[in-house]
């Protein structure tokens, strides 16, 4: 699931009273650089994954989420966990792929899309390019995972530790807010983030300077050591079925999610020669 | 996701309609028989003294003269709505809570119709009634984060210091817990000044400093930990200490909350004891 997915059902106020079954299967689920409450995001997390049970058949609450917004986290719980399924950023996914041989199993379909762009944004006319921004300051969310900013976002071209003054930020406003009253040179944002600038009339006005190729949405990734062909396919059906079921369809709705597809993973073939350069 | 635009065009169809999804039939009371003799004129005269210290029994009284009353100057104060909230509270049922909760919010908004907009408790109580009635379904609760928003920032501009600074707890709360932008209504920076305000203005509020805690946790875990620990302490000591009536239980819930988010972030417990 893109990464942005996680968080609105993860920090809306509520509590689902959901407790699992002692021997259930835990789920991974990772959001580096979101300000989401954790406690909230668990319980949160089940209303979505009672809704996976349902359609995949598998006994109530025998799904159980792990979430974290660190990266050291993250990579914490996976090698304790050894989680049969996880939903985690492309970076992660990308980073742990081969140690705990994760395969993709569904996409999410956005607007139409399974990948997004991402944007390097300025204060309007302040800066031109990429290039001019060397040694400046540059604030964003999705610099909680900065090698995936250098080899994926970036391509590999420009190393984000060594070319900007990186200030990681777990909260996109206020950097943009930042950027506004000009205590920042420059933000990255997500497809997400860009498309709701708008929404804020910043001003001076913003523009970016640089966008990113195509970048894949990733979803759920599977351990194939751990899982069965047959188990990855009932996960993924069942996630496929989860936005034309009728409860399912609220929270797709709420997602922003048009539908869970399945992977075709040369999709993720590109990104895995990037990430290996 | 695009949660924003969703959000965004949920809000202003509730604002346009009624508020999505909440409960439409009414708690059955017992012991009504043993109810005092009262009018409309009695209520509006001792309206000040039903609070969260009242007993259930008097106030579902009082609630049961409101919902057989149809006199405007009742209904356009806030006391209907500020009943169901007392009485919601304290209920441990969901279902009959979330059932008192959303009369509270259908007195308010009939308060709004009868001419009380402009008082700033009835879209306090209002907002309180929204947020309890919809706590637990998160469909329902994303779709209610701008109606609710709105009634708070209009109690918040119109009696901010009712309820020991309620509207700047509430909104600020808010800000705090909703999903941030691009996502929702969520904002880490208003929620901080909106409850350091809080807490300078009304300091014997113990959610006050408990949120304040908190929206300074959200903030910075490391610089502001001092801090942290500080009105967490302050907070709690006012809970341990003052009458709060059926609010103790539910807010030394969120104290606690609070606590075991701190112990599991490292913090060992006893340091804000």
């Amino acid at each position: 699931m893109r990464k942005i997915c996680l968080i609105v059902i993860a920090s809306v106020l509520i509590s689902f009273v959901a407790s699992a079954a002692p021997d259930s299967a835990v789920i991974v689920v990772c959001y580096p650089g979101g300000s989401v409450n954790v406690k909230d995001a668990n319980e949160a997390m089940g209303s979505m994954l009672r809704v996976v049970e349902r359609i995949g058949q598998w006994q109530e609450n025998s799904l159980n989420s792990l979430f974290s917004t660190k990266t050291e986290d993250c990579r914490k719980q996976m090698a304790e966990q050894k989680p049969k399924f996880a939903m985690i950023s492309l970076g992660l996914y990308l980073e742990l792929r081969s140690e705990y041989n994760l395969v993709p199993v569904v996409q999410p379909k956005i607007k139409g899309r399974t990948s997004e762009r991402y944007r390097v944004v300025v204060q309007k006319d302040k800066y031109k390019s990429l290039d001019e921004l060397k040694g400046k300051s540059l604030g964003g969310t999705v610099l909680a995972e900065p090698d995936f900013v250098g080899k994926i976002v970036f391509a590999g071209k420009y190393d984000p530790a060594d070319f900007f003054v990186l200030k990681t930020s777990n909260q996109a406003i206020r950097v943009l807010r930042a950027l506004e009253k000009g205590e920042l040179d420059a933000v990255i944002l997500n497809e997400q983030q860009f498309n709701g600038l708008a929404s804020l009339h910043l001003e001076p006005p913003v523009e970016a300077v640089f966008t990113s190729e195509e970048i894949p949405l990733i979803g759920v990734a599977a351990n194939s050591a751990g899982t069965t062909a047959a188990e990855r396919e009932r996960f993924g059906k069942a996630l496929e079925g989860m936005c034309t079921d009728a409860e399912g369809k609220k929270l797709c709705e709420l997602f922003g999610v048009e539908a869970f597809i399945t992977v075709d993973a040369a999709v993720f073939e590109p990104m895995v020669k990037l990430w290996g350069r | 996701m695009h949660r924003a635009r969703f959000i965004a065009t949920l809000s202003m169809l509730l604002l346009l309609t009624n508020c999505a999804g909440l409960q439409r039939d009414h708690v059955q009371f017992d012991r009504l028989s043993d109810c005092p003799q009262q009018t409309s004129a009695i209520l509006v005269a001792k309206q000040s003294q039903f609070s969260a210290l009242s007993d259930s029994h008097t106030l579902t009284c009082a609630l049961a003269v409101l919902r057989a009353n149809q006199d405007p100057m009742l209904r356009r104060t806030s006391l209907g709505s500020r009943l169901c909230l007392y009485l919601a509270e304290r209920e441990s049922n969901p279902e009959k809570r979330e059932k008192l909760a959303a009369e509270g919010v259908d007195f308010a908004e009939a308060a709004v119709a009868e001419g009380g907009g402009s008082d700033g408790e009835v879209h306090y109580y209002l907002a309180a009634n929204l947020g309890l009635a919809v706590r637990e379904h998160i469909t329902v609760a994303v779709q209610n984060l701008g109606r609710l928003e709105d009634e708070m920032k209009q109690a918040a501009a119109l009696s901010p210091d009712i309820d020991d600074g309620g509207p700047l707890r509430l909104l600020g709360a808010l800000y705090l817990k909703a999903p941030a932008w691009p996502n929702g209504v969520g904002d880490s920076d208003k929620a901080l000044a909106l409850l350091k305000k809080a807490v300078a203005k009304h300091p014997g509020h113990p959610l006050n400093h408990l949120f304040y805690a908190q929206a300074l946790w959200d903030e910075d875990e490391e610089a502001n930990l001092a801090q942290v620990k500080v009105e967490f302490a302050l907070g709690k000591k006012l809970l341990a200490k003052g009458n709060w009536g059926y609010s103790k239980a539910p807010w030394q819930k969120e104290f606690d909350e609070f606590q075991q988010e701190l112990g599991d972030a490292g913090l060992i417990p006893r340091v804000i004891e």
